[in-house]
Parts: structure tokens; C-alpha cells; sequence
């Protein structure tokens, strides 16, 4: 479970930076348009969050040997899921990011117990 | 320096990465293999499935002493003996010994006579298995990923070592190259050519890099010894035993005291063993059995710890008393086996391992696109030459069709191993040499006829023929044993692996037909725009 929330978490956090680059944000909102420097700031901070916490996620779960090991294969498995569904489904990607924060609500319970 | 750092980097990148990319192609599809190794000499010898169908009952200690019983009987003046107990990733009980060398006995009939050495228990039954088909299984694959084969081992590890090297460079100066390594970190943009291709090879590449890099690094670090002797010679010498044995002191060995002694009962040794490190032992090695200073060592299942050195517990093999646990190693040689433990990945667990895989198959297509890249922009200098019907020059001919022969042929190579172990007869001499000569037969048809006719045309054959062989295994497996997907899928735990077997080579067959149809897809569509030009141009002339 809490691997699987830690997968979340790094989906998550890479589509929240991803939706605020230029060339996918102008795929969702029309050409030639760009987001705001406010909710820049704020969905690149969420993203970086959603990064740490899926980090500590998987310390959790298989602990400072395994778990490092672990937090870069599943970057790299929600990285490409992103870099997919933001070139044939992107408007998917902004639909899909609050999955996030329920992810970071199961583990910091996980975590806490 | 004229150019800057960028554009020279650019060309580093390049031609250390065309120069090996079809070598580390094999490389990189025989290391991914091997992750699974256990499981792929598993289902290539289907012998052994029946025993593993039902889930073990007997205890590990059970288990060990019903081994041990019966290397009494078939072995008792061995000098060693090995048993591999039941875990996670093996169902069965496995025991292998050898015998103290004979006078005159050169080391290859040492290790002949080593392969003949061992046997198989059911679990269950305690009673031997059917002897399984005489095959190396995934262990060719794993040794043909740094030994290469039908030449010295040293000398395949020394160009598999040059390779990774240029891998090493390739990957850092890759880095360094990429202009927008953050602006375009999620981009991948299809169907535009050259661009496209960039965009596979950067999204493989730099999505996976903790991967690439830390795969590369750790491969050369396993073959450190070899690839840099200098600092042991120094200190050293000619005497590099002495070293080996200083360094890793877990080779020790003792010597027998000629003298016999009855071997103490080995279930209480393993119950303490158990008691000590809440997880049975999954590997007994017991020196000099039936002497006074026979030794019992104990190793702990991988699972825990990054190192590829687990802890041991040794006993006192006539008199069963704990001698030692294994001192914690030295900073250095933990460093060590840390790296070497990353790299053969023995503590992943069914999640992690399956990443690895992943990720060994994304730096399988990273070298395959970049070889592809290089033929599509050097085409693209004889832009003008093929449209007047001319041909391309002899390289991008050359690289064209090795990259035919490496990234379509060996898929077929890998398929038609897997298509030897189960159509060669089971009492042909010599037959896991012919297994892999059929690997190897089957990869060097599909490299020369892709130097004849390196076309699309032949792209499309060598997938298509690729594919069809890949996915055609579970249907093999279903006519040539009894344990296919329909009894696998259903069967116990054990039987697991084969039908995780089947269903990857199924998918990575569909895979390969994907590739196949897009091609002809493509070609289609070319097709269809040719005589519409030709049309235009005969119009734009007549008018």
C-alpha cells in the first residue's frame, strides 16, 4: 500500500511540474497561452512535495538500503506514464493529479502508525 | 578547442556510442534476461515443473536433512557439498558437490565432471526428480552478457569492459549534449521523423538515467580486479591468491584433519540459524563432510541489504556447536559488495525486480533508437541523392544493416534458444552447447542476410519473423510439455514462473509485431504519397 501511494505520489508530482511547462500547457489551454507565475510557483512546490513525500514513501516501505533503490525505478516508471499521457491524453494528466493528495493522506497515516 | 563544449561533446557522444551500441544491444538483452535467470533455467527444464507444482510443506530444516541423507549415500568422500533449500524463487531442493581432484585432471574435466555432480529433491516426496534435460539455461545468458562466448572468458570481458566504458562516456557526455534536458523532460512528440526518434531516445535515456548510469558504473566495478590490476600488483605481487583470500576471507578454507568424524545432525544448526536471523537459511555449503574438521556454513537469503555478500553463520560440522558468525566486513569491501549487489540485484523482490527489468529494457531501446538515429540523419544527406534514385553511402549502408541485424536478428536469436531447448532431443550429446549454438546460428543468418538486403522490407521480415517466434513459445510450451499457461496459470506458486515466462516473451512477441505493422503501416502511406507527387510534378510540367 504504501508503494502503491508512493507511485502516486511521484505520478503526481511529476504531472503537476509537467503541466506547468510551456509546450504542455499550451496543449491543454490553446496555443500561445501560458500559466501564471502564481500557480507556477504553487503546482511546482506541490510537485516537488509530492517527489519528497513518495521518497520517504518508499523508506517506509523497504527501508534506506532498498528503498532509494526503489524510489528511482518507480520515478522513472511515473515519469514516462507523464511524458505518454501528456502527448495523447493531456488533458487526462491535470484530471488525474489530485490523485496526489489522497496518496499523501494513506501514507502519512502509514507512516504514523 | 573551436567548437564549444556542446558541439564536441555532441560528437563524443556520438561515436562513442555507435562504435559498441550493437555489441551493448546484446549485452543489455542478455543482463535483462537475467534478472530472471532462476526462472528461465526453470522453465527451460520442464522436468522439474511436476515437483514444483505442489507448495512445499516440509520446513527448511526437513528439508536440509533430506539433502543431506541422501549426499551420504552418493557422495560421502566429497570434499564439499552444496544445497540450495527451498524459498521464494526456487521450489525445489537443489545439491551439487565435488570430489577432491584426481592427479592429471585438467580444469575443464574438473568442471565437466562438476556438471554431472548434482541432483534434484521434491520437497514433497523427498525422492529424487526426473533428471531435468541437459541445458545451462539462464546461466548462458547471464555468462554470454560479459564472457560472450566461443572465445576466452578474459577475452570476452575485456571487450564487454571496453564497451561499458563507452557506454560510461556516452552516457555522461549525452548529458552534457542535451540542450533542454529539463524543458523537454516530459516531451515526446510522434510521427516527425528525426524528431521523434530524439524524443524516444531522450524520454528512454534520461527518464531511466539513475539506471543507466548506476548499471553501467556497477558493471565495471563487478570486473575491477581484471580491468585495473595495477594497485593489487603493487602490493601484491605475483601472489593475487593471497589477496583474494585477504580480501574476501569467506574463500578460506579449511582443511581436512583425515580423520572421520559422523556429521552432527544439521536441522539444529539451521533451527539456530533461523532463530538468529527470523528467516530460514536458503544456502548450506558443508566442507570436509564424515571428517573431524568438517564445517558447516550457513547463508542468509538475499532480501535485505544491498550487498551482495550475505552474512553467514559457520559451525563445527562434527559437533554442531557455533564456531563464528561472520565478521561485519570491512568499509571498503561493503562499498564493494554494495555496488556488485546493485548491479545482479539479488535482494529485489517479485515489485522491484520487475523494474529492473523495465528499466534494463528501456536502456535496451535508449541503444536501439540512438543507433537508429545516426542512420536517420546521416540519411538525410542523401536527401538529394535518393530522390534522383541514387543509393546512400557504404556507411549508413553498414550501420543500417547491422542495426537490422542487432535489434530485429537478435530477438529471433534469443526466441530460437528458447525454440532449441524444446524441440532438441533430450538424449543428444552435448546439448546445451547445441542450444546455444542454435542462438547463435539463428542471430548470424539474421546479421548476413541483413548485410545482403538491408531494407525495410527485410526491417519488417526480421520483426515479423521475430515476433512470430516470441509468441509462438507458449503455444510450444503447450505442445511439447504439461505445464502451459492453461495448468500454470491455475497450478501452485511454484509453477509461477513459467507462466510469468510465457506471458512476457507473449508480450514482447506483441511487441515486436507492433513494430512490424507500424513499418508497413508506414510503408503504405509512403506508397500511397509517391504516385500522388509524381502526379502533381507531371501536372506542374504539363502546365
Amino acid at each position: 500500500m504504501l508503494i502503491l501511494s508512493g507511485a502516486a505520489l511521484a505520478y503526481s508530482g511529476f504531472a503537476a511540474k509537467g503541466l506547468t511547462m510551456d509546450r504542455h500547457y499550451a496543449d491543454i489551454h490553446g496555443r500561445g497561452k501560458e500559466c501564471d507565475a502564481r500557480t507556477r510557483l504553487r503546482l511546482r512546490t506541490l510537485g516537488w512535495l509530492g517527489l519528497l513525500l513518495s521518497f520517504i514513501a518508499c523508506i517506509g516501505a523497504s527501508g534506506w538500503h532498498i528503498g532509494p533503490v526503489l524510489w528511482c525505478g518507480i520515478l522513472s516508471l511515473a515519469a514516462w506514464t507523464v511524458t505518454l499521457l501528456l502527448q495523447y491524453h493531456p488533458r487526462k494528466v491535470m484530471h488525474s493529479i489530485w490523485i496526489g493528495i489522497p496518496a499523501a493522506l494513506l501514507a502519512t497515516t502509514l507512516l504514523l502508525q | 578547442m573551436k567548437e564549444g563544449l556542446r558541439q564536441s561533446m555532441a560528437w563524443v557522444h556520438t561515436w562513442s556510442g555507435l562504435l559498441v551500441c550493437w555489441l551493448l544491444l546484446l549485452v543489455f538483452m542478455g543482463g535483462t534476461a537475467s534478472y530472471y535467470k532462476h526462472e528461465i533455467t526453470f522453465w527451460m527444464k520442464p522436468e522439474l515443473h511436476k515437483a514444483a507444482d505442489a507448495p512445499s510443506r516440509v520446513t527448511p530444516a526437513e528439508s536440509a536433512t533430506l539433502a543431506v541423507r541422501e549426499l551420504q549415500q552418493q557422495a560421502p568422500k566429497a570434499n564439499a557439498w552444496f544445497l540450495d533449500l527451498p524459498h521464494e524463487r526456487n521450489p525445489l531442493i537443489y545439491a551439487s558437490w565435488t570430489n577432491p581432484p584426481k592427479k592429471g585432471m585438467s580444469r575443464e574435466e574438473r568442471r565437466a565432471a562438476f556438471r554431472t555432480q548434482n541432483f534434484t529433491l521434491d520437497p514433497m516426496t523427498g525422492l529424487r526428480t526426473t533428471a531435468p534435460r541437459d541445458t545451462r539455461g539462464g546461466e548462458f545468458l547471464y555468462r554470454l552478457h560479459f564472457d560472450l562466448y566461443y572465445m576466452s572468458a578474459i577475452w570476452g570481458r575485456w571487450i564487454v569492459g571496453i564497451a561499458a566504458m563507452c557506454m560510461l562516456v556516452a552516457i555522461i557526455s549525452g548529458v552534457i549534449t542535451h540542450k533542454r534536458i529539463f524543458k523537454d523532460f516530459f516531451t515526446f512528440r510522434p510521427k516527425k521523423g528525426q524528431r521523434s526518434w530524439l524524443d524516444a531516445h531522450n524520454a528512454t535515456a534520461v527518464l531511466a538515467l539513475p539506471f543507466h548510469l548506476m548499471i553501467t558504473y556497477t558493471g565495471l566495478v563487478t570486473l575491477m580486479f581484471m580491468y585495473m590490476p595495477s594497485p593489487t600488483k603493487v602490493l601484491y605481487g605475483e601472489k593475487q591468491n593471497v589477496m583474494f583470500s585477504e580480501v574476501f576471507p569467506n574463500a578460506e578454507r579449511v582443511k581436512p584433519a583425515r580423520q572421520a568424524a559422523p556429521l552432527a545432525d544439521i536441522a539444529p544448526m539451521l533451527q539456530q540459524a533461523e532463530r538468529a536471523w527470523g528467516q530460514a537459511p536458503s544456502r548450506v555449503v558443508i566442507t570436509n563432510p564424515n571428517d573431524a574438521n568438517a564445517r558447516v556454513e550457513m547463508h542468509r537469503p538475499a532480501g535485505q541489504q544491498l550487498s551482495n555478500i550475505e552474512p553467514t553463520m559457520i559451525f563445527d560440522g562434527a559437533s554442531g556447536a557455533l564456531l563464528s558468525q561472520a565478521t561485519p566486513p570491512s568499509t571498503a569491501l561493503a562499498a564493494r559488495a554494495a555496488i556488485y549487489g546493485l548491479h545482479v540485484a539479488h535482494f529485489a523482490d517479485t515489485l522491484l525486480r520487475a523494474l529492473f527489468f523495465v528499466c534494463g529494457l528501456a536502456g535496451t531501446a535508449m541503444v536501439a533508437t540512438g543507433a537508429l538515429l545516426w542512420g536517420v540523419k546521416e540519411r538525410q544527406k542523401y536527401a538529394k541523392v535518393i530522390a534522383k534514385g541514387g543509393k546512400v553511402g557504404f556507411g549508413v549502408r553498414l550501420v543500417d544493416a547491422l542495426n537490422i541485424g542487432a535489434i530485429a536478428g537478435l530477438p529471433i536469436a534469443f526466441a530460437v534458444y528458447f525454440w532449441a531447448n524444446r524441440l532438441l532431443p533430450v538424449e543428444l550429446a552435448a546439448r546445451s552447447n547445441a542450444e546455444a549454438n542454435a542462438f547463435f546460428i539463428a542471430w548470424g543468418a539474421a546479421a548476413v542476410l541483413a548485410q545482403i538486403r538491408p531494407t525495410r522490407a527485410m526491417w519488417r521480415f526480421q520483426l515479423t519473423l521475430g515476433a512470430v517466434l516470441l509468441a509462438g513459445i507458449p503455444l510450444l510450451n503447450t505442445l511439447t510439455t504439461n505445464t502451459h499457461l492453461g495448468v500454470t496459470l491455475f497450478g501452485g506458486p511454484g509453477l509461477r514462473p513459467v507462466a510469468a515466462f510465457d506471458i512476457v516473451v507473449l508480450l514482447l512477441g506483441a511487441l515486436l509485431g507492433w513494430a512490424a505493422w507500424w513499418l508497413g503501416r508506414k510503408a503504405k502511406k509512403q506508397a500511397a504519397k509517391q504516385p500522388a507527387e509524381v502526379a502533381q510534378a507531371t501536372k506542374l510540367e504539363a502546365a
